[in-house]
């Protein structure tokens, strides 16, 4: 999966490579408004990740040229404006998600995957890891053959873990994951817990495995060992 | 707004000009009554002391016995010789006589005069009725009267005529300061005038104007800009320590300090979120005014935070009726009542209860919690919180009281019995 991250600050743009590079991903990275127009007249990609602000130009004239030339790619938006006349702006647009700075990498990362399903793989819609079976089109989870049963949440908190398998997720990464902005701080952190638990008890009973590993004081990973 | 009860300029500068008439006239009319006085008695003695020459005249040239006389004029011929003043041939004097005729006593002038003719002397008294004092009060008081009459006419018409032409520029003006709205781009409209003070006080008011609106945009870009700018450094040390907290080996000690960081920086760039978001309903950046189905989005609310609730093992009731309206901009309004909810749920206890109630009238939160320290009122402050180690920003209620003012809904927090209640009164305008 080939995505084009266009964001002027430097140190940003680093984080989100380092971060993305170490899955499935190949990150190109553009600097400015013209570096980028010229990136994405030159290659194509599967998702760009778009600032808005950018020092020489407005990103939303490059989701213009973007829609208009190369329909097919994905667009995430990040910005640091959580306005949502902006918001709005840009899934007019054509944008297909909008992440506000400052936002989780594990986030991004889950959101450019949603974002490559739906654009790319639509067919192709079943995560699988291991014995686990998600199928994200019927929103099903299967463990081998049998079916899962899960809450709302539950389900969002079991596809948020495969889409970041092997990668640490903190508690408060999970808790906005799960709930926006609607909880705060040391509450939300139990209601993790809870989830958590209940995930992994469901999981087991039907005849699945534990992957879900605790790192004490920080959060949880997901994979064959912690 | 709050309604403006004073009296208009026109009509109290024509009242204290009334005012200053009626001392004026009244001053005027003792000056007047004092005039007619002296005038008419010095008539009345030219009179006399003419009547008093001509039978003196009439005497000398031995016409006495034509002269006719009369109760005013008597002759009386003197027995004996007086010696007089001849330097002094009359005095005058006032004196009253009662009249039968008009059953009063009158003043009169009376003139005492001696004469001789042939070596008889004779002593004439003539006698004049005067103008009364009450007669000549009467005639000034009727004058001025009338003529107070013509002035008051005269000065309303007047104020009529002028508030017409020469005030009508001035209430154009401020009409123009009343409609004026810092966060608008319509120039500021006043009408032109030939009035030297109105065309100073246009001047001072267009150049105010674009000044307040000029510092309002660079505040506003200002905060706007500086809770954005720090989003940026905020998500890049975020990114670090996200990415820190992958890497392997990490000990206990490490991941706390890594866990901590994260907290703050979190806690910092919700505070510049809703701190801007604060200073944009103080700009009056949101300025939807249409209605709104409020219980769609109060029921979308506790829909939201039934599960948190449920985490919580707190238990959520409401009663919300059904298409309450309310003109409020429905971004406003979520925020509204997702603090509110947040609030009930954060400082609520363990198996509390919260209660929403939502109709025509009112929106009524209730949740059960502990006691407070300070009074309700002060959580409407920004910063105030029950205790400083909670994990709070402490600006919720602060923003719900943003969204209340602007949009003119009393709100009030009481606690009673446990029960925290904040109430918001919906229709503060009686209809």
């Amino acid at each position: 999966m080939k995505i084009l991250i266009v964001e002027d600050e430097e140190e940003l743009q680093n984080n989100i490579v380092s971060y993305l590079s170490t899955g499935e991903f190949i990150c190109e990275t553009a600097s400015n408004f013209n570096d980028a127009i010229d990136k994405l007249y030159s290659f194509d990609y599967d998702v760009v990740v778009l600032d808005i602000m950018l020092p020489d130009g407005n990103g939303l004239n490059i989701l213009q040229i973007l829609k208009e030339e190369a329909s097919e790619t994905g667009v995430l938006i990040i910005s640091a404006k959580n306005a949502l006349d902006d918001r709005l702006k840009g899934l007019d647009m054509g944008a297909d998600d909008y992440l506000t700075k400052p936002f989780h990498l594990s986030e991004l990362n889950a959101r450019l995957k949603a974002i490559y399903r739906r654009r790319k793989l639509q067919g192709q819609t079943i995560l699988q890891f291991e014995e686990i079976d998600i199928n994200t089109n019927k929103r099903e989870v299967k463990i081998g053959d049998k079916l899962l049963i899960l809450t709302l949440k539950e389900y969002e908190l079991l596809l948020f873990f495969i889409t970041n398998k092997k990668r640490v997720l903190t508690k408060q990464a999970i808790a906005e994951h799960l709930w926006g902005d609607h909880v705060d701080y040391l509450d939300s952190f139990d209601f993790v817990y809870q989830h958590i638990k209940n995930l992994r008890k469901k999981i087991t009973s039907a005849g699945g495995q534990n992957y879900i590993h605790t790192i004490y004081g920080l959060g949880y990973k997901f994979g064959l060992n912690g | 707004m709050d309604k403006i009860k004073g009296m208009r300029l026109l009509t109290k500068t024509t009242l204290l000009y009334l005012l200053l008439a009626v001392v004026m006239f009244s001053i005027g009319g003792l000056i007047s009554f004092e005039q007619f006085k002296k005038a008419v008695s010095t008539e009345t003695d030219y009179e006399l002391i003419g009547a008093f020459l001509r039978t003196k005249r009439a005497i000398g040239n031995g016409k006495l016995d034509a002269i006719v006389t009369s109760k005013s004029l008597k002759i009386d011929s003197l027995s004996s010789r007086v010696e007089y003043d001849t330097t002094k041939a009359y005095t005058l004097r006032d004196s009253s006589i009662y009249l039968k005729r008009t059953q009063r006593v009158e003043t009169f002038r009376k003139l005492i005069g001696y004469l001789s003719y042939d070596e008889q002397d004779y002593r004439v008294e003539i006698i004049d009725i005067i103008f009364e004092d009450a007669d000549v009060k009467s005639v000034v008081s009727n004058i001025t009267i009338r003529l107070f009459i013509f002035l008051t006419i005269g000065m309303l018409l007047g104020s009529v005529l002028i508030s017409k032409f020469t005030f009508q520029p001035f209430e154009q003006i401020l009409a123009a300061i009343e409609n004026f709205q810092l966060n608008s781009t319509e120039p500021f409209d006043t009408p032109p005038t030939n009035t030297k003070e109105l065309q100073q006080l246009n001047r001072f008011l267009k150049r105010m104007t674009t000044k307040a609106r000029m510092d309002y945009v660079a505040l506003k870009e200002f905060s706007e800009n500086a809770s954005h700018e720090i989003q940026t450094p905020i998500a890049i040390a975020k990114g670090k320590l996200e990415l820190l907290s992958g890497s392997e080996d990490l000990n206990q000690e490490q991941i706390t300090l890594i866990f901590s960081a994260q907290r703050s920086l979190t806690k910092l760039s919700k505070l510049g979120q809703a701190l801007a978001l604060i200073t944009k309903i103080e700009n009056h950046e949101f300025n939807a005014q249409k209605a709104i189905d409020f219980s769609d989005i109060v029921n979308n609310a506790t829909n939201n935070f039934r599960e948190l609730v449920a985490l919580k093992n707190i238990s959520l009731t409401n009663q919300i009726d059904d298409h309450v309206s309310l003109n409020i901009d429905s971004t406003l309004a979520d925020i509204l009542i997702s603090n509110l909810l947040k609030n009930a749920v954060q400082h609520n206890i363990e198996h509390g209860q919260i209660e929403v109630e939502l109709n025509n009238h009112l929106l009524r939160v209730k949740n059960t919690g502990t006691p407070l320290k300070q009074k309700p009122e002060t959580f409407f402050k920004r910063f105030k919180k029950s205790s400083q180690t909670s994990g709070t920003l402490g600006l919720g209620l602060a923003i719900v009281k943003k969204i209340c003012d602007l949009n003119n809904l009393l709100i009030q927090y009481t606690y009673l019995d446990n029960w925290h209640v904040i109430s918001i009164k919906l229709n503060s305008n009686g209809d």
